[in-house]
């Protein structure tokens, strides 16, 4: 049914959604370059826009770069009539970028679409890798130095704790799924029964290729 | 006249828009609800922005409890600039729009931040000076109806929340349609008539009876945004609006209503 979508269209237009998204990851980007500790060199990007279309956002975010001599500011709108680089994409594939998969293998599995210049897109995403933030020192000049270590010591533990008690969780939830309660298969399981699989359809082959030769010697006339 | 009265002047005026473009064709023009010579709005509106200028950021966003940057940002999204334009910022106040229209334009392009007022002026060059902008702005003093510029100047002429104030609509609207260049186009965001009728009873409350307040709490002066509420129910309605960017020349003139219709978005091309 076309209402509800309406609706929340409708919604989105009246409380301006987008333009709440774009200024918040404006905000976020800006505020992270303004904590960047190491040198980003912006040359090749200034003025060049990356239009940047999710599946999962009804609207594109578009990314412009603006140079001034001691800053660098990044500019999100939702349209831009020009631009230099589109990347029509998922979040999920998003990430799959972020971990070097290579360009060339999304796009073949239809998982990227871009168009215009790649160099840009890159250059964005360089830009995005070369962030390096000292969150230490930045907490630090809010909070003071010994609350800040030890604030982030006890951040460390709390994350060492989860992470090892996540790991337990998963195998002995692996453990009792497939065997206390037998709701999923071992892999022997699968490779035996797709051996069984092979071994019927080689025997259905061989059945049908008796059946062809026997209604061939049927069809010969008798002598 | 109590608040009451005024609602229901307002009313009619916007049921019947006719109405404020006839005063307007006279000598005679609306300053708030009051009907006055058209010789004297200029420096009665220049009173009432003198007075609220040093303020006027702050009550933006009182007033609008800051929504005002996304209409203002839903503007700069609709505009289509591009690095190298040539761009108006008229009656741009305290810069909001020429601050962001400097950084999509580039070294290239250029900016200009045009107010009838001296004072807004000033403390919209200050402003943006403070935040580094310099490259690209360049500040005129003028009025809307008498545009101080070569025809074909400008890729995009922007106005927001100023027309309202302006004298002469019509003739600002032509004088604008004569600065754009071929393919150039005007937006103009302002207050406009509310799409529901609750909506616009919750918002003729908030206007008459908690907007003067505030204003006379924090910028000293009630009097200037009482005029503030009365000029928004004096202003043409989207439609009304539209008919006459389409009879100063505009093309393919379409509006979007922001907040319910409290605020609309204008956009029409000059070709």
């Amino acid at each position: 049914m076309p209402l509800r979508p309406n609706i929340s269209a409708k919604l989105s237009d009246h409380l301006l959604l987008p333009q709440v998204v774009t200024a918040a990851i404006e905000r976020v980007i800006n505020k992270a370059l303004s904590l960047n500790n190491k040198p980003i060199f912006f040359t090749a990007v200034v003025q060049k826009t990356l239009i940047l279309e999710l599946t999962e956002l009804p609207f594109a975010l578009c990314f412009t770069v603006n140079n001034r001599p001691n800053s660098a500011e990044i500019m999100v709108r939702t349209q831009a009539e020009h631009n230099d680089c589109t990347i029509k994409t998922s979040m999920s594939s998003l990430k799959k970028l972020k971990a070097k998969q290579s360009i060339t293998q999304l796009i073949k599995q239809d998982e990227l679409d871009v168009t215009g210049d790649i160099k840009i897109a890159q250059q964005f995403a360089s830009i995005a890798q070369a962030l390096e933030i000292d969150w230490q020192t930045e907490l630090a000049k809010h909070l003071g130095d010994v609350p800040t270590h030890k604030l982030l010591h006890f951040g460390d533990k709390i994350v060492q704790s989860l992470t090892t008690k996540g790991k337990q969780l998963e195998a002995d939830i692996g453990e009792y799924l497939v065997h206390e309660k037998r709701l999923v298969v071992t892999r022997n399981q699968i490779n035996i029964f797709n051996q069984q699989v092979k071994e019927v359809a080689s025997a259905v082959d061989d059945l049908s290729l008796r059946i062809t030769k026997l209604v061939a010697n049927m069809a010969e006339p008798s002598d | 006249m109590s608040a009451k009265d005024q609602n229901s002047q307002a009313s009619d005026l916007s049921d019947s828009p006719s109405k404020s473009i006839d005063a307007d064709n006279q000598n005679t023009t609306h300053f708030g609800y009051k009907t006055i010579e058209k010789d004297e709005k200029i420096s009665m509106v220049t009173g009432v922005f003198d007075s609220v200028a040093k303020q006027y950021d702050v009550m933006n966003d009182l007033m609008s409890f800051g929504i005002h940057r996304l209409w203002k940002r839903f503007t700069i999204d609709a505009s289509g600039v591009r690095p190298g334009n040539t761009v108006l910022d008229l009656a741009g106040g305290t810069g909001d729009l020429t601050a962001k229209f400097s950084k999509l334009v580039g070294r290239e392009g250029k900016v200009i931040l045009a107010d009838i007022n001296s004072s807004m002026l000033n403390v919209g060059r200050d402003k943006l000076r403070d935040k580094g902008l310099v490259q690209n702005i360049e500040y005129v003093q003028a009025n809307a109806e008498y545009l101080p510029f070569e025809e074909n100047t400008f890729d995009i002429v922007t106005i927001a929340f100023g027309l309202r104030n302006v004298t002469d609509k019509d003739k600002a609207l032509r004088s604008i349609y004569s600065v754009l260049k071929p393919g150039g186009r005007l937006l103009v965001l302002e207050f406009s008539k509310p799409e529901n009728e609750l909506l616009n009873k919750v918002y003729d409350f908030y206007s008459f009876n908690i907007l003067p307040k505030i204003g006379a709490l924090v910028a000293k002066d009630g009097d200037s945004y009482q005029y503030l509420a009365e000029s928004i129910r004096m202003h043409p309605d989207q439609e009304t609006l539209k008919s006459m960017m389409e009879n100063a020349g505009f093309e393919q003139t379409t509006f979007k209503n922001l907040t319910g219709g409290v605020v609309a978005l204008h956009k029409g091309y000059k070709f």
